[in-house]
């Protein structure tokens, strides 16, 4: 058994957890192999979400269903499931799992993570971002930078020269005047709210826009999202 | 008696730091206070010659940091104000020759027989700057009605906050009020409007600071009958000392004609 224990990797990326496993062996070892190893480990990685890499192991939406209980025991939520089995990554999708990391293929280590997405295939689900936000009662000035996992909201201004990255939504109450990227990590449904919209530039997960060069004379809110493939500025109030 | 240190900075260069450190030094100073202007840009200084104090210089800064003079030997009593003193920077040295905490004891010894430090920070955000804002009580920013010195002093006023040396009281320096109503140059409101901190002092883009400033004559010290800057120098001393002066009207002359156009275009 501790031999076959050793064979669980965990270690963080930017996402949370990578969990990977071994493909050899019966469903129901890896089943108790994992229980032991979250148990020992649960207060210090509970909380976490996991995406899972199973190697060549063929697993049906059963198996991922009972590996899903196994995480939300041990309190982590498993997200993706890194497979090189296509028909364990369909019964992924089918779950609503993610199939593959976001963004560059490369984990922390600068190891290249061999699954690549397949031609034709569905492109990157990004992870959900968590729950918590990040509020901030301040005004931004130059020079001040926010990179925060989830979703932020400024009550105040957001000067030029200052930065968001957020991998959720950003609501600025107040004036948007700086440099705002929301759904940062490839989330397309992500969208920009201000009171007043005059920024440098905008960006939804990898879609950039700049504001158009005539001074707009209107202080409305408005809310910016990505629509048929391109960032658009909307009145909130139609 | 425990004098107040106020620093003047701006994060970027050349937007009249020394020219309002001298100016306004010189304008408490005639309003029978007793000050010392500390030139802290240690390397690059400036501040002597625009006091016209330059041939003067004996001991420096850092001579006093580094125990070579007492305090009293580097401040150069001006020519014209019997209560006016200056502290020069040294200029074969840099920044680093100074440390943060010098500055602080240098400006609580000041502080026993003065009722205003000025001190002259340098441009950019780094060691000099640093330095200038340590001691500080208050600070005064500086900045031009212009985009690049604007978002300057925003970043200044964020370190500040950063920093609890309070968010620092706005000088708007070389406004030209006809600039600003052909909409070519920033207005006040403008630049309120991004750095929201509250105004001390607007000062109109005057030939005669260039001319006073190469003379070595403030034009701060031109008396009642000087100029429009000089008198703006002037109010931001009053303010300074916790008057409430009103802000003298900039706006340029207008004919009835130009009036009823703007009524027209603003409604």
């Amino acid at each position: 058994m501790e031999q076959v224990a050793s064979q669980i990797g965990i270690k963080g990326i930017r996402e949370g957890l990578l969990i990977s496993v071994p493909d050899r062996g019966s469903f129901a070892d890896l089943m108790a192999l994992l229980n032991v190893e979250l148990a020992q480990k649960q207060a210090f990685l509970q909380g976490s979400q996991v995406a899972l890499q199973v190697g060549y192991r063929k697993l049906d939406k059963d198996h991922l269903r009972q590996l899903q209980a196994v995480f939300e025991q041990n309190q982590l939520e498993l997200w993706a499931i890194l497979a090189e089995d296509p028909s364990a990554r369909e019964a992924a999708r089918d779950l609503s799992l993610a199939t593959r990391l976001s963004g560059s293929q490369t984990d922390l280590n600068g190891n290249f993570l061999s699954q690549m997405p397949e031609p034709g295939a569905a492109t990157a689900v990004a992870p959900q971002p968590p729950q918590g936000g990040l509020i901030l009662k301040e005004t931004l000035r130059s020079g001040r930078s926010i990179y925060h996992e989830g979703h932020v909201v400024i009550i105040g201004d957001v000067n030029p020269g200052a930065e968001i990255v957020a991998s959720g939504d950003v609501i600025v109450w107040g004036r948007l005047r700086g440099l705002v990227h929301a759904g940062a990590l490839g989330d397309e449904t992500a969208v920009i709210c201000a009171l007043e919209l005059n920024p440098t530039q905008l960006r939804i997960a990898d879609q950039i826009a700049i504001s158009p060069e005539e001074k707009r004379g209107r202080t409305i809110p408005e809310q910016v999202a990505i629509r048929n493939g391109q960032i658009v500025a909307e009145m909130w109030q139609k | 008696m425990s004098g107040k240190v106020i620093t003047v900075t701006s994060g970027k260069g050349g937007v009249g730091k020394t020219t309002v450190t001298a100016n306004i030094a010189t304008a408490l100073a005639m309003m029978g206070k007793k000050v010392v202007a500390i030139d802290a840009d240690i390397g690059l200084r400036n501040l002597d010659v625009v006091m016209g104090l330059e041939n003067r210089i004996v001991y420096d800064l850092v001579d006093v940091i580094e125990g070579r003079c007492r305090l009293r030997q580097a401040m150069i009593k001006d020519k014209r104000q019997p209560d006016l003193y200056l502290i020069p920077a040294a200029q074969t040295r840099d920044k680093m020759a100074v440390s943060p905490s010098d500055m602080i004891l240098v400006c609580d010894e000041l502080r026993q027989e003065m009722d205003y430090i000025i001190v002259d920070s340098p441009a950019g955000i780094e060691r000099g700057f640093r330095n200038a804002v340590a001691p500080a009580d208050h600070v005064l920013i500086v900045t031009n009605p212009e985009v690049s010195a604007v978002r300057d002093a925003d970043r200044i006023i964020g370190l500040l906050e950063a920093e609890e040396k309070g968010p620092g009281r706005l000088i708007i320096n070389r406004l030209k009020p006809d600039m600003v109503a052909r909409g070519d140059m920033l207005s006040i409101d403008d630049v309120l409007d991004i750095l929201a901190v509250e105004l001390i002092g607007v000062i109109p883009e005057d030939e005669s600071i260039l001319v006073s400033s190469n003379r070595g004559t403030p034009v701060a010290m031109s008396g009642s009958n000087g100029s429009s800057a000089s008198q703006a120098f002037r109010n931001v001393a009053q303010r300074i000392e916790g008057q409430t002066v009103p802000f003298v009207d900039l706006t340029p002359k207008t004919g009835l004609l130009s009036r009823l156009n703007n009524w027209f275009s603003k409604s």
